[in-house]
């Protein structure tokens, strides 16, 4: 009950703030899927939260409606600052996507439907202009949030909204963007009359966040797994569990989750490479992966003289930021922009450090799109590859052939012309071993041993 | 002030235009500043070069064959070393030379055997004793001949062209006729023939495009996905050529992102006429290659040199398609003339790799990137030649095994294998 009368406490403070807002935003003729759901709100907000307050009473959908409202307005003023740092921490170039909508959260709502019309045409033959060859891949899309379906919590929404635009990117920051959202969802979550939070929460709520956040761009495998291991923990309680009792269980179960698969792994990860540097090894690393960097800065720390070669994307120039941080912290840093002259690249370093955005049970890696230009010519230049990736990565069902299998089409890069898959897959053969946080010892283990590493895990954890 | 500049930058165009009324020193010193500007580079280097050395032939001061080999190849030097990245100056130089040579021994052969036809110098060529044969004053023939098909046995002869040159000379003035006279008609025709020469292989550079495109339909097959890395103008015709025949889908890559040129208007040309012919044009954004290969049915990319061991000079990123390509067991095919096929071995390949301008990537504005890493973009480099499956030259695809041969055909033996300039 302590979160219920905080949350009506709450609730009747920043109702007046946003509640202009949503009514400008309806007098906007460029608004039209948000209108029923304004709407509703702005004629019941005097009536309603009494009587929700007061009595049970109302019907099943009407009491549902008036929830989505109120918590929009809790998660807005609560959420809103939160995701504004967030954002600016993920991508630099394509964040502009994702700061009007951070702030469209809390006023700037007119701002946000006047960018509309613009958007929505591109998304009409977004997807008709993908070459024949490539049309079965999916492609994230810019869903506007009015037109996201009415059960979808505001903090999903956001968290939608930053992985549509790649303000939020990597597979973890992902999974763990999605995982806060999902905590939100849980704390405004009240079982309807009648109703039992391990029946009624999955399929009515839960589910509907889920499509959205895949509709904004295709899940990657860690929330996908984190997603399974969610719905067995809510239908693990027994169907009398008290409902603080279980949301409160749920709660416990995310922070656990990413305290001990995200933030633990990436500790062990980083521990467990920064020790395979060698003294005055030179280390050639693509991109910019956050395990990577991480295991880097620790080897620096543990007072180890190294340099590091960094070969960039020049669609995507994330390494410029890594080279940046490296060569602050006194690493010795080269910096290639393009894969062009990797061949040089390689014959000085002796030791290639990839982060991986997954890892399949093929133990095929899949990592962003030239990650395997570079693990073959090290393997045929005779260069140990190490790839980096935490065990929630692993997906133990699916197996790519190559490249076309499981990919995604860079919605930024897709015009009528010019074309771009976001990933490409990296033979078993061409990687020497792969960092899990897994294991006793050492955490190290050749690619293929990915099955027998999840086997050997087989709590109900990926299941 | 920017556009009164760019009326007087120097271009090789204006350069070419105002050849024939500057004096030699002039010319030259003018295209050493825009190869070491960059202002001329790539295919440009070859015609550029040719034209130089024509100026060469046409106004240095020689009166003998050895002063015009002296003033070729010091000029060729000068060249070579203001570009030593570009190759083609150096196989041009090596052409001219043996061009020289070649009319040289023939005007001498002709000395030889009075009035005989040229043909027949030709077929006697292999007998022609390697002594220098006593014979009578000079009689002047002109021959006509195709420098390319100039043969290895002809060369022979050539080997004691230098050595005994001076008791040529020293015969001559011996000699009851007067000597002035005939010598100073024999430079004059060697110079008309030199000239012809180099007219010819200009010819030559200027045709291998179209050349090498009218093989484009024998390798292109219908409904290929071709993979194209970063095109040149050869690489663009033998497109079109083959558009001509053919549906395909041209899937293009390169790192290159000109600033203010949206990825998808680059290659304004290509992209119409292919569209034009009904072909597929899809610009790959991508760094990495290896993820479309699976797709891709072959690659083809421009070389800017072929070395004698099969490995080529190409721009940076031919490498990974080359590489993907190999991965994939998907064919490569290099379009090269064969005025880039260069004599030389190249044992250090990392000597090749070409640095280009940093500043395209980072700004001096950003001064923490500036302070804290070093750039390294490579703009040319070198890829081996177990990367490479065909070679289209303008006398037709080759392998590796006859890329010899070719070179034997082109230069001669006292020109081949060794490294005219760089090590100076």
């Amino acid at each position: 009950m302590a979160i219920e009368g905080n949350k009506a406490t709450a609730g009747g403070a920043p109702a007046p703030a946003p509640a202009p807002a949503l009514s400008q935003a309806q007098s906007h003729t460029t608004a039209p899927a948000a209108a029923p759901t304004t709407a509703a709100a702005s004629t019941s907000t005097p009536q309603l939260t009494p009587a929700q307050l007061k009595a049970k009473a109302k019907a099943e959908k009407a009491a549902r409606r008036a929830q989505a409202k109120e918590t929009k307005a809790i998660v807005a003023a609560a959420a809103a600052p939160a995701q504004d740092a967030k954002a600016s921490k993920g991508g630099k170039g394509k964040q502009d996507g994702s700061q009007p909508q951070g702030k469209s959260l809390q006023s700037h709502r007119p701002s946000m439907s006047g960018r509309r019309p613009s958007v929505a045409i591109m998304e009409k033959d977004a997807r008709s202009i993908i070459p024949e060859c490539f049309s079965h891949l999916p492609m994230a899309k810019r869903v506007q949030t009015s037109q996201a379906h009415k059960d979808v919590h505001p903090a999903v929404l956001a968290a939608g909204q930053q992985m549509a635009t790649f303000a939020i990117k990597d597979s973890i920051s992902r999974l763990e963007a999605t995982l806060l959202a999902f905590k939100k969802v849980i704390e405004s979550y009240e079982t309807p009359e009648g109703n039992s939070l391990s029946r009624h929460f999955v399929p009515h709520v839960l589910n509907p966040q889920i499509e959205y956040l895949t509709e904004c761009r295709p899940m990657c495998f860690s929330m996908g797994n984190a997603i399974r291991l969610l719905k067995a923990k809510v239908n693990k309680f027994d169907i009398n569990t008290p409902e603080d009792e279980a949301k409160e269980g749920l709660l416990e179960e995310i922070d656990n989750f990413i305290r001990e698969r995200i933030s633990l792994a990436e500790f062990v990860i980083a521990r467990n490479a920064s020790q395979l540097i060698q003294e005055h090894s030179v280390v050639l690393t693509y991109g910019r992966h956050r395990l990577v960097e991480k295991t880097l800065l620790r080897a620096k720390e543990a007072g180890k003289a190294f340099s590091v070669s960094i070969i960039d994307d020049p669609f995507e120039k994330d390494g410029q930021e890594l080279a940046k941080t490296l060569g602050q912290a006194g690493i010795e840093v080269f910096y290639s922009p393009k894969l062009g002259g990797l061949g040089a690249n390689l014959e000085r370093a002796d030791t290639v450090l990839l982060g991986a955005e997954a890892i399949f049970a093929s133990g095929f890696l899949q990592a962003p799109a030239g990650t395997a230009d570079i693990a073959v010519a090290a393997t045929r230049s005779g260069t140990k590859v190490i790839a980096l990736c935490e065990t929630i990565n692993f997906d133990r069902e699916r197996i790519s052939i190559d490249a076309f299998t499981y990919n995604e089409i860079d919605p930024e890069s897709n015009s009528p012309e010019s074309f771009r898959l976001l990933f490409d897959n990296t033979p078993v053969k061409y990687i020497a071993g792969v960092i899990t946080e897994f294991e006793s010892g050492t955490g190290n283990s050749p690619a293929q041993a990915i099955l027998a590493i999840l086997r050997k895990q087989e709590e109900p954890t990926i299941a | 002030m920017a556009p009164s500049q760019a009326t007087y930058a120097p271009t090789l165009a204006k350069l070419l235009k105002s050849l024939n009324g500057q004096d030699l020193e002039t010319s030259i010193e003018s295209l050493i500043f825009l190869l070491k500007r960059r202002q001329v580079k790539g295919d440009q280097c070859a015609s550029a070069t040719l034209h130089i050395l024509l100026q060469v032939v046409a106004k240095a001061k020689w009166r003998n064959v050895d002063q015009l080999l002296d003033a070729v190849k010091s000029t060729g030097s000068r060249l070579v070393q203001a570009a030593p990245h570009e190759p083609v100056i150096g196989n041009i130089e090596r052409r001219v030379l043996g061009l020289i040579r070649d009319e040289a021994s023939e005007d001498r052969n002709a000395d030889d055997f009075g009035i005989e036809s040229v043909s027949d110098i030709q077929s006697l060529a292999p007998a022609t004793p390697a002594v220098p044969p006593l014979r009578p004053g000079p009689t002047v023939i002109r021959a006509q001949t195709m420098p390319t098909v100039a043969s290895l046995q002809a060369s022979k002869s050539m080997f004691n062209l230098l050595s005994v040159g001076d008791t040529l000379d020293a015969y001559s003035t011996g000699a009851s006729t007067p000597v002035s006279q005939p010598q100073a008609a024999n430079t004059h025709a060697l110079k008309d023939e030199v000239i012809n020469g180099i007219e010819e292989i200009m010819d030559e550079v200027n045709t291998t495009g179209d050349q090498i495109a009218n093989f484009a339909d024998v390798h292109i097959y219908p409904e290929d996905y071709v993979l194209v890395f970063l095109p040149s103008p050869d690489v663009e015709r033998y497109l079109i050529k083959a558009a001509t025949k053919r549906k395909f889908t041209v899937l293009i890559a390169s790192f290159d992102l000109p600033k203010g040129v949206p990825i998808d208007a680059q290659y304004p040309v290509l992209r119409k006429k292919l569209t034009a012919a009904g072909v597929k044009m899809i610009r790959l954004a991508s760094n990495g290659l290896m993820a479309y290969m699976p797709r891709v049915n072959k690659v083809i990319f421009g070389a800017k040199a072929v070395f004698q061991n099969g490995g080529a000079l190409v721009d940076s990123g031919c490498c990974i398609a080359a590489r993907a390509a190999q991965e994939y067991s998907k064919p490569v095919i290099v379009l090269s003339g064969v005025y880039k096929f260069c004599p030389r071995d190249t044992s250090t390949q990392v000597s090749w790799a070409e640095l280009g301008d940093p500043s395209t990537y980072i700004n001096y504005e950003d001064g923490t990137a500036v302070d804290s890493f070093e750039i390294e973009d490579t703009t040319a480099e070198y890829l081996p030649p177990e990367f490479i499956d065909v070679y289209v030259t303008n006398l037709g695809p080759q392998t590796r095994d006859h890329l010899g041969s070719i070179m034997a055909d082109h230069y001669k033996p006292e020109e081949m294998g060794i490294a005219l300039h760089l090590g100076a």
